[in-house]
């Protein structure tokens, strides 16, 4: 009875999405286009700027540069001047440079391209170890215990560039092993590659780690368990199971990498994309602006295309019949040892934040510059002799308070264009790719620099990570038998959203948040030099990490301090909702979890997907 | 089985696509392989080429730093100009000058004719925009016969020797000039070192010139490469990647070895320009009373690491005759007391503006907010990318300014810096100071032919501006430049215009 109406339906869907995808794309690139005219910067005076820094702004000097590139005619001659050239394959000239655009955009591409496919297989490698406990144990049906998820989240809150900077100080500098900076074979990749894909592995793993326990609960492990099938066998196809909802993550975490790491391609000194759209956003040089666009654009939709069919590749006609299983957690009585470690990271940041208010934050004290931990400054003292402990105190309730309602904002967008699939897969492709900076340009473009800019331009395109999450989730949870039943027995939309969607989506997607609360904590500051967010001296957490990464080697606990700091907030968000998450079930239910809840409602939906199943 | 296969074929697609990744770097670092060790200088340099190296962008200093093409002529050590591809020239009215050329060829075997110098400067005057350093003048070259070019200016010009030796008036054969207004030096210069390869904003590779005029160089070639960020560039010193890294930050300097850091003292002053046009500061009793709180020997050991001198006036020791001549300031006003500011800024906020691209700015910017607000303001401070402020700083909608400023451009000049920074005119006044006696002091000593009287006059023009208040020098920088031990003869120079010449080798 399934099979009729998923196949008229795929048709229009499919147009549906692919047309999401176009006006998506196109708004974006309109958006680019608009850029210079919206910001008010004059793009003659900072092209001027760019090609010679010490030229004065003189008038004629400004209008021989407008003459120039014909910037008089207005922002929709210049974006069809240069549509018209894309099938000629002529991206047009750059207006700094005057060179070929389009042999830049593709060297820095392929550059980019080449480090993300590193950082993918460290990514791999990654989350790999970091699930294979619950894989090894699930597949033998030993896994009663819930894993520790506090190195998950300490790998997922290390921010990337001081990872980077670590990595070339000790392993290109001290040690020698590998080249500090450039791009000139496969070994100066690997310490970029290390950077970006560790912590993006960790978030991965962590997803998938959640996930498993739930594929071997279902029935069939337990039954090829019981028949005698080989570990191996039963962990494969429950890493099939699980893979499907986690592939979607690779978009934003790892394939976002492309033009997303800037500050890594600046430590390492590496010609990629990055750099490339940043240079050219400040320099509002539209022509390399707008192929770097275009081309990220194609990459997030041929990647989004790519995942998706993997996906399909993974649960098969399953998702296509509506026949696939509710995944349903397993009631493990999590470690004693995470609770305590939530206790401990609440003690130890009550401590810090405590401590650090009695102080001064804002005190400049140039003669006790950088000093080491002492008993008068407990986390030593910044470049310019301020009181670090102050600092992170200060900073504590403005990063994590506007860090969470970020995240909110972002999550609650993404389940919303995730339940809304077929529209919200375009731009959930498109978007992922975008560089952060690129929103905060334009955010800063229109509001002009302003304390919640910041907050504005990550709300714009954080949403991503949860919105492919939700939209994988949601298409497996309407695949499933339980919901078939559901509609037939007359349930209206909001019911199946309470009762079945929200329930399957919520866990993993509140889980991917809290992952990514430290990216978030790190993505809001870096948009600082667009004047977004709060302005200098204010004590911020993430500002903390980037004033002070130069001093990493001279001064170590200057990071120290906030690295940590921001550890120990990943830690608890963690290992705290997964404390109250193990506790809930345990004592609301006897067994099953969310699923024994649901069936116990709906007993003839229970019955339809077994039988389906 | 399957799965196999599947992992067989991507990565059997992948192989090409990694290795092809690759080549374009390889092929940069290849060239350094066939010169062998013998004696190739490996620079890191910090700003990336933004024109393929045209002599009329950023991009100038290279082709003077790496001795790859001259003027007519160049500075010598006290900033007057010597002899480079012209030997001697006089001037021979009070507009026109004449110029003899040396024998010397280009690196693509022509020789340096009055032509080709003419063609050269025809091509700088013409292009658009104009160079900075033609931007206030207009000159016309003529061949006189083939080794005698006359230059005439439309208005007398004292500096017009000076003026030549700016990298951006380089003479470069007729080859270099494209038709579309692109020049490429890329084998076109006459120095000691000839571009060969330009690999895009990372590589460079330079190969001896053996034709140079000036004899053969010790070094048997250059090899470029541009890391944007200082501590990329120190690391890739430290790790033995490079010989020589240009412009050590202060935070990384610490980390070098005594013996591979020097350190030269820079044109470059940091100040505080406060806007005397509009806002709070239009009151010269509270820019006085900013003046007196603010200052800038706090930021030497603090924010510089030591790598700057206290500010004596607008020009530091890297400008040799300044110190002797300097005009003590008379006539400034009188500081308003804390108790004055409170009430004179009647709880407006001071707005104090820095920007991120010298990482010393914004933590300067921190340190004065501190000295300011113990004199009685209240500051606010708005830290940005630079072209993303510098409309309004034009515009004037800041109150101060933390600014880093080279107090000789390229014309070598100290007058161009206050002529275009401090007149009612100047198109970079960003302290919109309008003062009838700042004007007519500047351009006193702009129209002073000569040397001395001129160098003098500068500093009375500097003495009215600082009379002004609308200035606050805070120190001078200091440039840590990075050298190998084994590397011998790097040219420290003040204004950042050369680094490497005949005699800069490896031991």
């Amino acid at each position: 009875m399934s099979f009729t109406p998923v196949g008229t339906e795929a048709r229009p869907s499919r147009w549906r999405a692919g047309l999401g995808r176009i006006t998506a794309g196109a708004a974006l690139l309109t958006a680019v286009a608009l850029l210079p005219w919206l910001s008010g910067n004059d793009p003659a005076l900072t092209v001027l700027r760019a090609r010679s820094a010490d030229q004065d702004p003189a008038p004629e000097q400004l209008a021989a540069v407008r003459e120039q590139l014909g910037l008089d005619k207005g922002p929709f001659v210049h974006l069809a001047h240069w549509l018209g050239g894309l099938p000629r394959g002529d991206a047009g000239t750059s207006w700094v440079s005057g060179e070929e655009v389009l042999p830049q955009v593709t060297g820095a591409f392929a550059v980019s391209f080449t480090l993300m496919l590193g950082a993918l297989v460290v990514t791999i490698a990654v989350s790999a170890l970091v699930s294979a406990r619950t894989l090894y144990l699930g597949s033998r049906r030993r896994l009663h215990r819930g894993r520790g998820t506090i190195g998950v989240a300490v790998l997922a809150a290390l921010p990337k560039f001081l990872l980077a900077s670590l990595l070339a100080t000790v392993c290109g500098v001290w040690l020698g092993w590998l080249p500090s900076s450039g791009w000139e074979g496969p070994a100066s990749m690997v310490l970029p590659a290390l950077a970006l894909g560790v912590p993006s592995g960790a978030m991965i793993g962590g997803l998938l780690d959640q996930s498993l326990p739930a594929a071997f609960n279902e029935p069939w492990a337990r039954t090829w368990h019981a028949y005698g099938f080989a570990p191996g066998r039963v962990a494969r196809h429950a890493l099939r199971r699980t893979l499907a909802g986690v592939l979607p993550q690779l978009l934003p975490t790892v394939v976002g990498l492309v033009g997303g790491a800037v500050a890594v391609e600046k430590i390492f000194n590496i010609p990629g994309l990055g750099r490339l759209a940043l240079d050219s956003a400040i320099a509002q040089d539209l022509p390399p602006l707008q192929t770097t666009t275009l081309a990220l654009i194609l990459l997030g939709v041929v990647a989004g295309l790519l995942i998706q069919a993997l996906r399909r590749a993974l649960l098969g006609p399953a998702l296509r019949d509506g026949a696939l299983p509710a995944l349903h957690a397993p009631a493990l009585s999590r470690g004693r040892l995470t609770r305590w470690a939530a206790a401990a990271c609440a003690l130890a940041l009550l401590t810090l934040v405590t401590a650090g208010l009695l102080r001064d934050p804002l005190h400049v004290d140039t003669a006790a510059r950088l000093l080491p931990p002492s008993a008068v400054h407990p986390l030593g003292t910044d470049a310019l002799g301020r009181d670090l402990l102050a600092r992170l105190g200060h900073g504590a309730l403005r990063t994590v308070g506007v860090a969470l309602v970020v995240t909110a904002v972002c999550t609650l967008t993404g389940l919303m264009l995730g339940t809304a699939a077929q529209v919200g897969a375009g731009l959930t492709e498109v978007v992922s790719t975008m560089p952060a900076v690129l929103a905060g340009l334009l955010t800063s473009a229109v509001t002009g620099p302003s304390a919640w800019g910041a907050a504005l331009a990550v709300c714009l395109v954080g949403w991503t990570p949860y919105a492919a999450q939700a939209a994988a989730l949601l298409e497996q949870e309407r695949a499933s038998g339980h919901m078939l039943a559901s509609v037939s027995f007359g349930a209206g939309p909001g019911y199946l959203l309470r009762y079945h969607l929200l329930p399957a989506v919520l866990p993993s997607v509140l889980r991917n948040a809290l992952l990514r609360l430290p990216t978030t904590v790190l993505v809001l500051a870096s948009l600082g030099f667009l004047g977004l967010g709060e302005q200098p001296p204010t004590a911020e957490w993430g500002r903390l990490l980037s004033e002070n990464q130069p001093y990493v080697e001279l001064a170590p606990w200057t990071v120290l301090g906030p690295a940590c700091a921001l550890v120990l907030l990943s830690v608890l968000a963690l290992s705290g909702t997964g404390a109250v998450a193990a506790r809930r079930p345990a004592s609301a239910l006897t067994s099953g979890g969310r699923g024994a809840y649901k069936e116990g409602r709906i007993r003839a939906g229970r019955t339809e997907a077994e039988s389906v199943a | 089985m399957r799965t196999t296969s599947r992992a067989l074929f991507s990565t059997l697609a992948l192989t090409p696509l990694l290795a092809g990744c690759f080549v374009a770097g390889e092929q940069g670092s290849g060239s350094d392989a066939e010169g062998g060790s013998a004696g190739r200088l490996r620079v890191a340099l910090a700003v990336p080429p933004v024109q393929a190296l045209s002599p009329y962008s950023n991009d100038a200093t290279v082709l003077s730093k790496l001795s790859v093409a001259e003027g007519l002529t160049a500075l010598d050590k006290n900033g007057a100009a010597a002899p480079a591809l012209a030997k001697s020239w006089t001037q021979t009215g009070p507009t026109t000058w004449t110029f003899e050329l040396r024998k010397a060829t280009f690196q693509d075997g022509t020789s340096v004719t009055a032509a080709s110098v003419v063609n050269a400067l025809d091509h700088a005057d013409a292009a658009e925009p104009k160079p900075r350093v033609l931007s206030d003048v207009t000159l016309t070259a003529k061949v006189e016969d083939t080794d005698t070019v006359t230059i005439s200016t439309k208005a007398a010009d004292p500096v017009l020797p000076l003026r030549l030796a700016s990298p951006a008036l380089a003479i470069l054969s007729g080859k270099a000039y494209g038709k579309d207004g692109t020049v490429s030096p890329v084998g076109t210069g006459t120095g000691p070192f000839e571009v060969t390869k330009l690999t895009g904003k990372s590589k460079a590779a330079l190969d001896r010139y053996d034709g140079y005029w000036g004899g053969k160089a010790k070094a048997s070639g250059i090899d470029v490469t541009w890391i944007a960020d200082g501590t990329a560039r120190a690391n890739a010193l430290r790790g033995g990647d490079v010989d020589i890294a240009e412009w050590i930050p202060t935070a990384q300097a610490k980390l070098l070895d005594d013996k591979t850091r020097h350190e030269v003292p820079s044109v470059r002053t940091d100040s505080l320009v406060l806007n005397t046009g509009s806002g709070l500061l239009t009151d010269p009793a509270l820019r006085a009373a900013a003046r007196e709180a603010v200052d800038g020997s706090a930021l030497v050991d603090s924010v510089f690491g030591g790598y700057a001198d206290p500010a004596q006036g607008l020009f530091g020791p890297a400008v040799p005759w300044a110190a002797d001549k300097r005009v003590d300031v008379t006539g400034r006003a009188e500081a308003a007391t804390t108790a004055q500011v409170k009430a004179g800024t009647k709880g407006k906020t001071l707005r104090l503006a820095a920007y991120t691209n010298r990482a010393e700015l914004p933590e300067t910017a921190t340190v004065l907010q501190q000295q300011l607000e113990k004199a009685g303001f209240t500051v606010k401070q708005d830290v940005r990318e630079y072209t993303q402020m510098e409309a309004d700083l034009l515009a004037g909608k800041y109150d101060a300014l933390v600014f880093s400023r080279v107090t000789l451009l390229d014309t070598g000049d100290a007058v161009a810096y206050l002529a275009s920074d401090y007149t009612s005119n100047g198109v970079y006044n960003i302290a919109g100071l309008k003062d009838s006696k700042v004007d007519r002091a500047v351009k006193s000593a702009a129209e002073e032919a000569d040397m001395t009287k001129r160098q003098q006059k500068t500093m009375a023009a500097e003495a009215e501006i600082l009379r002004t208040d609308a200035v606050v020098p805070l120190v001078h920088e200091k440039v840590v430049q990075g050298i190998a031990t084994d590397v011998e003869g790097v040219l420290l120079d003040p204004r950042e215009r050369s680094l490497i010449d005949i005699d800069t080798h490896l031991k």
